[in-house]
């Protein structure tokens, strides 16, 4: 009886696990994995590493995803970053920061219409974000309360803001800082679908949101405006087990046209569907790996954009450590 | 001649006012229905009835409507309560000397200890079906599963029911790989599958309804034998019914004993003064203990009262469908656990350890051990001592032992043949087995004989209709005795006077006496000061013994249990100063900052 109620205590530190959710903030891509937006223990903190294998036709540091026809490109792409939970007017809430480092070349067509070869490296813009629940539970100010967490319906508030210090090249359209300010506001949701349940867990995810850009005084020489640019991600996400969940994942672009010195681009209208899969190792360390594409892209001016993503998230929170530590 | 005349006039006269009187009395009365609602293992102090803050308003109605009774006695364990309730004859004679799962070596092959309800000895649906009732049953059986023992044989005319002592409440999985699917029947037929919609709550209530509805047009009586399966673990309850409580119990159980007891006073359950029985001495004081470990234990009483709420729940429809037919004003109601709360981890025992056959099958049919999947099919979630105590308010120990906790339960009584004040209180002492004999006298049914000139055994109950009409205020006098042996722990109650023998380390494993009218929490054995009490007492249970064949056994499910067990000690409060002494704060004109 004893040792059977031990063991079943001994359990709940895994709640940690949620701690996983948090950290991962936007890929090249502008997108988040799935379960993303899941809540965890405020007080909690994280450290993402996320690494990105693209190739396309789009700079991918860049959200507004600037076409150039007939350009290919290639880009490895590293973020690192900091997360922190905790309450804010009694909401559940969470500050992160992200740093986009990396190497991209390709081919790329030059302002002037000639095709170059170009490349580029180092920092991108670090982002900041700042997302507040406003539907949904209470903070998890102590563990019972993340014993409690079930998501049901939840809807957030998120602001993004990337801030113009990375890398720049006026004298090149490929670049990994933009030289602009750019953010985002969104609405993240969860729909909670069944038992929540490890093993059982299923959920449909919603994040609507609208990018505004500044405008680049000198993009190559020239003034670049970007209109503001809708996103509408999606994830219908399972777990197949406690601790491995995957994911079915699409995203929709409309809008975000390009004026470069007064001549006006098109708007994007892209669509990007991909797949994840999510492990999570133990209560500190969660582990995903995606693969998305675009899949309305046979037309010389269309985004075509496709990647392979690995994500490692290691969280942690004061009191699951020292459970840990009385452990050993 | 002039008296003649008068006489004859006088006569005439009555004849004339009395037409209409005679005629009616003349016309026999429906004998009432009876409804026999037994909870298992629900608890003393679990219905708002008598104290509990589960919200029980269907149930409660029922004891406004009648009496609640505080000294009703069970066995301690399910099927000899079950097998007493519906013969009348102790459990060393009916085939219930021990239960069939712990019939010991030295029992095995003896009359008496069959592990089932013997065969001959006559029932109650029986004797009520003979003189002239509807007989019907749902839910728990757990008196035999051959085809000559189960329900449809044993006197019903009706049944659904489950055969096990237990299972799950959404299919037919139950606990061992040796028995791994529990068996139910319908009308005497041995069901290959249950009902598309199958919750046990639900689907015994809605049997129960329809068996009542088929039979109404001829105008019999019935009796219904309605015997949840809840709350018994583990707590599978709907998805609607598990949050109702949230955070409610993390205050921890001594907190909610002491608010459970309160009320019972207010309530005249119990009188005031009454103490509390100690915490058991393995159960931690809930003030030491983590928010998650408070949470988490809360959690599972926060299903046990999500549980009986939806026992009451269904208790209502029954209820109400009697009142929507015409018939609740003419049914007897009695409402009562079949023995103490259950604390002790059944799931531990069945599962038993990694490597065992058991093991494997709860590894693949009762893993569902996340909080969040507690009620669902699959999981096994039970509260523990610590709450069982809780239910049992106020009383020591639980199910299984012979301290109050184990055998005490509340009774409701309600109907026709209460003749007492509504919504009153009655402390006489009762027992389970007093249950046959007054419904036989209710029904006016009468026992009948077995075989040629052989009589049944005798009835060891006593008719309650005296006291039901408000003639005595109890069925028993001071001389009269109860007793009651199972798994070799042992008890004797006369009057005001309780011996118990128990095994290590719940009990001393010697006798112990208590005067429950001034210590019904048996919290100070009198023993050791009285010597000829406790001889007087062993007398009665040496004559027990003698007149109904009781074999102690010489294997109990207890033998070992000191072994295992922390060892015992006292309760006393707030010890050891070490982990509840508070900060020291300095007075506030005494505080300074280091110096330089």
């Amino acid at each position: 009886m004893t040792s059977n109620k031990k063991s079943r205590f001994a359990r709940f530190p895994l709640l940690a696990t949620a701690l996983l959710a948090i950290g991962v903030i936007g890929s090249a891509h502008a997108e988040v994995p799935a379960r993303f937006y899941w809540k965890s223990l405020t007080g909690g903190s994280a450290v993402p590493l996320i690494v990105e294998s693209i190739s396309g036709n789009a700079n991918p540091f860049d959200p507004s995803h600037l076409v150039s026809d007939d350009a290919n490109f290639d880009a490895t792409l590293a973020l690192a970053g900091y997360a922190q939970t905790f309450s804010l007017l009694d909401r559940p809430a969470m500050a992160a920061i992200l740093f986009p480092m990396g190497r991209i070349s390709g081919e790329a067509r030059a302002v002037n219409g000639a095709s170059v070869s170009q490349s580029a490296s180092g920092f991108g813009d670090p982002t900041l974000e700042l997302n507040v629940n406003i539907i949904g539970p209470k903070p998890q100010v102590d563990i019972p309360g993340a014993m409690r967490y079930e998501p049901g319906f939840s809807l957030d508030l998120l602001a993004d803001l990337a801030v113009p210090i990375g890398e720049y090249d006026s004298k090149q359209s490929l670049n990994l800082g933009q030289n602009r300010w750019y953010g985002r506001i969104g609405a993240p949701m969860i729909m909670q679908l069944g038992a929540w349940v490890p093993g059982r867990r299923t959920t449909l995810e919603l994040l609507p949101a609208v990018w505004l850009f500044g405008d680049n005084n000198d993009f190559v020489g020239r003034n670049l405006q970007t209109d503001p640019l809708l996103q509408i991600d999606a994830h219908l996400t399972r777990d197949f087990t406690a601790n491995l969940w995957g994911s079915v994942d699409g995203s929709w672009y409309k809008g975000g046209k390009a004026t470069i010195d007064g001549v006006a681009g098109s708007d994007r209208n892209d669509v990007t569907l991909g797949f994840t899969l999510g492990y999570t190792i133990n209560s500190n360390i969660g582990l995903t790996a995606s693969y998305r594409s675009t899949i309305n892209d046979s037309a010389p001016g269309d985004m075509r954009m496709d990647s392979f993503m690995m994500t490692l998230v290691f969280g942690w929170h004061p009191l699951i450590e020292g459970f840990g530590r009385l452990k050993e | 001649m002039k008296t003649a005349t008068l006489s004859v006039i006088a006569a005439t006269m009555a004849t004339l006012l009395c037409a209409p009187a005679s005629a009616q009395a003349e016309t026999p009365r429906k004998r009432p229905n009876i409804v026999v609602i037994l909870g298992d293992d629900l608890g003393y102090a679990d219905l708002g009835a008598f104290g509990s803050e589960i919200k029980t308003p269907n149930i409660d109605a029922l004891a406004r409507d009648g009496v609640r009774f505080t000294n009703f006695y069970t066995h301690a364990s399910s099927s000899p309560t079950r097998s007493t309730l519906l013969t009348g004859i102790d459990t060393h004679r009916n085939g219930m000397g021990n239960m069939d799962e712990w019939i010991a070596p030295n029992q095995r092959g003896v009359d008496g200890y069959e592990g089932y309800l013997r065969p001959g000895i006559p029932t109650l649906p029986e004797v009520l079906k003979n003189a002239g009732y509807h007989t019907y049953m749902v839910g728990k059986w757990h008196m035999g599963k051959a085809p000559d023992l189960i329900p449809r044989a044993r006197g019903f005319e009706r049944d659904f029911s489950l055969l096990d002592g237990a299972g799950s409440y959404w299919d037919m999985t139950n606990f061992t790989a040796a028995s791994p699917k529990s068996v139910f029947t319908e009308d005497g037929k041995y069901l290959s599958k249950l009902p598309d919609d199958y919750y046990a709550t639900k689907t015994y209530t809605d049997k129960m309804i329809s068996f009542i509805d088929a039979n109404r047009a001829d105008g019999k009586p019935f009796f219904a034998y309605v015997a949840h399966q809840a709350p018994h673990d583990p707590y599978h309850l709907p998805k609607d019914w598990r949050n109702r409580h949230v955070g409610e119990y993390d205050k921890g159980w001594d907190a909610v004993r002491q608010e459970r007891l309160q009320r019972q006073i207010e309530l005249g359950i119990q009188p005031a003064g009454t103490e509390l029985s100690e915490r058991m001495w393995f159960v931690p004081d809930p003030i030491v203990l983590a928010p998650i470990s408070r949470a988490m234990m809360g959690k599972k009483m926060e299903l046990y009262a999500g549980l009986v709420e939806n026992l009451d729940h269904h208790v209502g429809r029954l209820v109400d469908h009697l009142k929507k037919i015409g018939e609740y004003d003419n049914t007897i109601f009695l409402v009562f656990g079949d023995n103490g709360a259950e604390g002790t981890d059944l799931f531990d025992m069945i599962a038993g350890s990694p490597g065992s056959r058991d093991y494997l099958f709860s590894a693949i049919n009762w893993s569902q051990t996340h909080p969040n999947s507690w009620g669902d099919p699959g999981s096994y979630p039970a509260y523990g001592p610590m709450w069982a105590q809780v239910s049992m308010t106020p009383f020591s120990q639980y199910k299984g032992w012979m301290a109050e906790g184990g055998i005490r339960n509340g009774l409701i009584v309600s109907g026709p043949a209460v003749q007492r004040t509504k919504g009153s209180i009655n402390h006489g002492v009762m027992h389970v087995a007093d249950i046959m004999p007054t419904m036989m006298d209710i029904a006016g049914a009468s026992y009948p004989r077995v075989g040629d000139d052989k009589k049944a055994p005798a009835l060891m109950g006593k008719s309650w209709a005296p006291m039901l009409a408000g003639q005595s205020e109890s069925p028993r006098t001071e001389q009269d005795y109860l007793a009651w042996e199972v798994f070799g722990n042992r008890a004797v109650r006369q009057g005001e006077w309780k011996i118990r023998w128990q095994y290590k380390p719940y009990g001393t494993e010697s006798w112990e006496l208590y005067n429950l009218a001034n210590d019904p929490a048996e919290r100070k054995n009198l023993a050791a000061a009285n010597p000829d009490k406790v001889k007087a007492m062993t007398a009665l249970w040496d004559r027990y013994v003698q007149e109904n064949n009781v074999i102690l056994p010489n294997r109990s499910p207890y033998e070992t249990l000191e072994d295992v067990m922390p060892p015992r000690v006292p309760d006393d409060k707030a010890f050891p100063p070490l982990i509840y002494r508070k900060q020291f704060v300095p007075p506030q004109d005494m505080m300074a900052d280091p110096k330089p």
